[in-house]
């Protein structure tokens, strides 16, 4: 894969860089501010770009808008903003389309798990961070998501973060089946649109979740209010 | 012999006509490029001033020409140079000629000049009149015989001047028939006099063969009778004149009054002379005649010419009040000396000592109730203002206003709605609001030897300066209180600013310094763990674990300085503490304006202590937050159901601290079983 990073801190962009090349990608650009980010993505064309969210000049969210600009000119190319800490103003609208990955920057110290999100996102899947994901479930829990029983709520989590059924299936010791059967359930309470391609579905979750409590996304009438209420009531009690 | 009277008349035609013209006078000339003082008059035309005032000059130079050749020359013949003794006398009038060409020159429209003028004009032609009569030279002048049967009754002559002064001063005569009659009935009246007093003859002070009954004798008495009503006519325009009049109108009589009221001061202390030291009535009276002759001229032209050149208010009260207290101490020491004398019945020296230990007892009170009293009467704008003001200190010593009042209460004490209070502040000035002003105009006080404010008044002149000097020292504590809140206030705020910036900083640091070196650190390790056994390589996982550990604990430290997601808003900020809360929490937050760091901050942090604590204390279950702008303010309420009974005074004192050091409240309400609430008010 040949990737493009833009990191201002020396000492972390050299030691990426140094565990990209083990891996066996080719880092073909290694730059310390945005706009050089920019223009190396514009001019070597990568798979992926590797952006720190904050970078100079400002030193605020400048990787964040860099990256909007590189969705908007070169939408071929994969993104994956690393950030020290979670931090959405300026990347909020690109979290849960395709190609589009943000990951707290310790995720690096897990080879394996880095390295399936960075394959992930430069397929035109997505890789969000799991303490973003909780976050944004934790905040519509009382309200929206109640009627989901625990086990929904974590295949739902991790739909989010971008992993496929066979990776969900993997990691919460189910049946592919079974995780199949959970996301039914789950988009017919949440009055989701179920659809067959993983990267539709990441974004209407997350755009789900993501949206102000107040004002839930237009429901597809699939199913009664009342039905879901009920299994509500007749599922397990919310956490 | 009339011909000053058809001067005079001249004058009046050309007043009247200009109030009949404009009724409401007293607005006309100020937009003439050749009056250099403001100064509104019912005017006359300049060169008819001009003319009317050389009138009275030659009428002045005439005798005074006469007796000063006959003393060069020193001409035989007794009543020659009689004569020339009296050019003293003649000449003291100049002072009015002199003073009416000034105020001629400066105000070319007004009619006191030229009435100035013809005061000193009539009273030297009286003068002479006198002398000729006096020294027998009309013997030797043409028409001598009628000269001499008149000049008895032309003793109105000396204040026709005077009298015309009053009624045109400052500002023209004023509109009505009956002003315009005092003269002619005056003219009249002097006619009854020269009728009833022909062929009379003065000898000394006394005239000889007056009449003592009969018809002359009633002529006599109506023609008395008349000047008298024309005097007091006079007088009675001068006072409606004031009483209707504007500020500066009232200012320009002021000065007369002043006048009137430093010849009465002369008076006084001539008398205190005459009686303490038994001086003779001629040095008692002296002064107060050439005061009468020299102050009243100086008075009137100032007054038309420069009205606000000193503080006349201040000056006619201060004058009138040591006039009063003067009379009051002499006839107290008279009484004194009186009575005791007739106590011990013979001049032992007691009666002097007694009487100066009383007056000196008596004269500082008596003088302090005097100079306020007069002060109320005369000067009433500057003492009801000053007093309103010192009222004003007084309450805020007593701490019943607040010292910001200040400008309201200067505003209102100055008449002037746009006046405005500046406060220095390092190297500028503030306002009451805080907004900096680089260098503005304006009346500066002085605290302490410090410049401590500046007061900007639409009132710009010489007068409304002193005035608000004044006040503004009445108000200098008020004022140097305000100074200091409001520093004490903005050095509060730069504090928590300055507080929050370093937080921010802090936590970059944390996140950028720290945190990176640490995943840097971990990332070697990971490369090296490449070539390891399995045994070793699990000890890298150890230590890789351990670093992220780290990692987890720096994030969260630095979460506590500041959390990373205020960045985002409060919304997403308070979601994220929702997620952390172990117990359920219920989030409500309005629609916000735009806040600032300091708000942000403030506001978060009030939610973390306070749900903290209930978490700590109150054995809560549920925690709610709301937040929402109620008119502007933001208002923070969290709210459990935990055992409440908080104690009130010390629970949640640095949130409490936090609150207030922003200027915002907290109220905490805490019923032993009925939960704890916390409001803040930011």
């Amino acid at each position: 894969m040949r990737l493009v990073v833009g990191e201002d801190s020396m000492l972390f962009r050299e030691g990426l860089v140094r565990l990209l090349a083990d891996a066996g990608h080719e880092v073909v650009a290694a730059v310390g501010d945005a706009a050089a980010m920019e223009e190396r993505v514009a001019n070597l064309r990568p798979d992926l770009v590797i952006a720190d969210i904050r970078m100079p000049p400002e030193l605020e969210s400048d990787g964040a808008r860099a990256a909007a600009r590189i969705r908007d000119t070169s939408p071929e190319v994969g993104i994956l903003l690393l950030s020290q800490h979670i931090e959405l103003r300026d990347c909020m609208d690109m979290v849960g389309t395709p190609g589009f990955g943000y990951l707290l920057k310790d995720r690096v110290l897990h080879l394996a798990e880095f390295d399936d999100a960075l394959r992930r996102v430069a397929d035109g899947g997505s890789a969000i961070d799991p303490e973003i994901i909780r976050s944004l479930v934790t905040a519509r829990q009382s309200s929206a998501l109640e009627v989901l029983s625990p086990r929904e709520i974590e295949v739902l989590a991790l739909v989010a973060e971008g992993h496929s059924n066979a990776s969900i299936a993997r990691r919460l010791f189910l049946s592919e089946r079974t995780v199949m059967a959970h996301m039914r359930s789950v988009f017919t309470k949440l009055g989701l649109v179920e659809d067959g391609a993983t990267h539709r579905r990441v974004l209407a979750v997350v755009t789900f979740l993501g949206a102000q409590p107040d004002t839930p996304p237009a429901r597809a009438p699939m199913d009664p209010p009342g039905c879901a209420r009920s299994s509500g009531r007749m599922g397990v009690p919310g956490p | 012999m009339w011909t000053p009277r058809g001067s005079l008349s001249g004058l009046f035609r050309g007043i009247g006509a200009v109030a009949d013209s404009a009724p409401g006078f007293g607005v006309g000339a100020g937009t003439d490029a050749t009056v250099v003082v403001p100064c509104e008059h019912a005017g006359v035309k300049a060169a008819q001033a001009r003319a009317l005032t050389l009138g009275a000059t030659v009428a002045w130079a005439i005798p005074v020409g006469l007796a000063g050749y006959l003393a060069v020359r020193g001409i035989d013949g007794q009543g020659w140079s009689q004569f020339a003794g009296f050019l003293p006398e003649l000449l003291t009038p100049g002072v009015c000629v002199v003073a009416g060409w000034l105020v001629v020159r400066r105000v070319p429209t007004s009619p006191t000049g030229p009435a100035l003028a013809w005061t000193g004009g009539c009273v030297s032609l009286a003068l002479a009149l006198d002398v000729f009569t006096l020294t027998g030279l009309y013997d030797a002048a043409p028409g001598e015989r009628s000269i001499a049967a008149a000049a008895p009754g032309l003793w109105t002559l000396d204040l026709l001047g005077l009298l015309v002064l009053l009624l045109v001063f400052p500002d023209g005569l004023r509109h009505g028939r009956v002003w315009r009659m005092v003269v002619p009935v005056y003219a009249v009246a002097t006619l009854l006099l020269v009728v009833a007093l022909w062929g009379t003859r003065k000898a000394g002070e006394r005239l000889e063969g007056g009449p003592t009954s009969g018809p002359r004798a009633v002529l006599l008495g109506i023609g008395l009778a008349l000047v008298a009503a024309c005097l007091v006519a006079a007088v009675v325009s001068l006072v409606l004149r004031y009483r209707s009049g504007d500020e500066v109108l009232r200012l320009r009589v002021r000065w007369l009054m002043l006048a009137g009221a430093g010849i009465v001061a002369l008076l006084a202390a001539g008398w205190v002379l005459a009686i303490g030291f038994d001086t003779s009535m001629d040095l008692a009276y002296g002064p107060a005649l050439i005061g009468i002759v020299i102050l009243v001229p100086a008075a009137v032209a100032v007054a038309i010419i420069r009205y606000d050149l000193f503080d006349v208010d201040r000056l006619l009260s201060q004058s009138a009040a040591w006039t009063i207290t003067v009379v009051t101490s002499a006839v107290v020491f008279g009484l004194v000396v009186l009575g005791v004398s007739e106590v011990f019945s013979r001049s032992s020296g007691l009666d002097l000592t007694a009487a100066a230990f009383v007056t000196a007892l008596v004269l500082l009170p008596l003088h302090r109730h005097v100079s306020t009293a007069v002060a109320r009467l005369v000067d009433r704008d500057r003492f009801v203002a000053l007093a309103e003001v010192e009222r004003f200190a007084a309450d805020v010593r007593a701490g019943r206003r607040a010292p910001e009042e200040i400008e309201a209460v200067l505003r209102d004490a100055h008449a002037d709605p746009g006046l405005r209070l500046f406060l220095a502040e390092g190297a500028g000035w503030v306002d009451l609001s805080g907004f900096t002003y680089p260098d503005p105009d304006g009346v500066t006080l002085t605290f302490a030897g410090d410049a401590i404010a500046r007061i900007w008044s639409t009132k710009d002149s010489a007068r409304a300066h002193r005035r608000l000097a004044d006040l503004s020292r009445a108000a200098a504590v008020p004022v140097e209180v305000c100074r200091l809140r409001l520093g004490l206030l903005a050095g509060r705020a730069r504090l928590i600013e300055a507080t929050v910036a370093e937080r921010r900083r802090l936590e970059r640091d944390l996140h950028d310094g720290a945190q990176q070196r640490l995943i840097a650190t971990g990332m070697r390790l990971r490369r090296l763990q490449g070539g390891l056994d399995a045994g070793r390589s699990a000890e890298v996982d150890v230590a890789v674990a351990e670093l992220e550990g780290t990692v987890a604990e720096l994030r969260a430290l630095a979460h506590g300085v500041r959390p990373s997601r205020l960045d985002d808003g409060l919304v997403p900020a308070l979601q994220a503490m929702r997620a952390a809360t172990p117990i359920p929490m219920d989030l409500d937050v309005g629609p916000l304006p735009d806040l600032d760091e300091v708000q942000l901050l403030s506001a978060y942090l009030v939610v973390t202590e306070a749900v903290t604590n209930s978490l700590k204390h109150a054995r809560a279950t549920h925690v709610g937050v709301r937040v929402a702008d109620r008119n502007g303010r933001l208002c923070v309420e969290v709210s459990d159901n935990g055992i409440g009974d908080a104690p009130v005074v010390t629970a949640l004192t640095a949130l409490r601290d936090r609150v207030e050091s922003v200027g915002g409240t907290v109220t905490i309400s805490s019923p032993s079983g009925g939960g704890t609430t916390v409001e803040a008010m930011l």
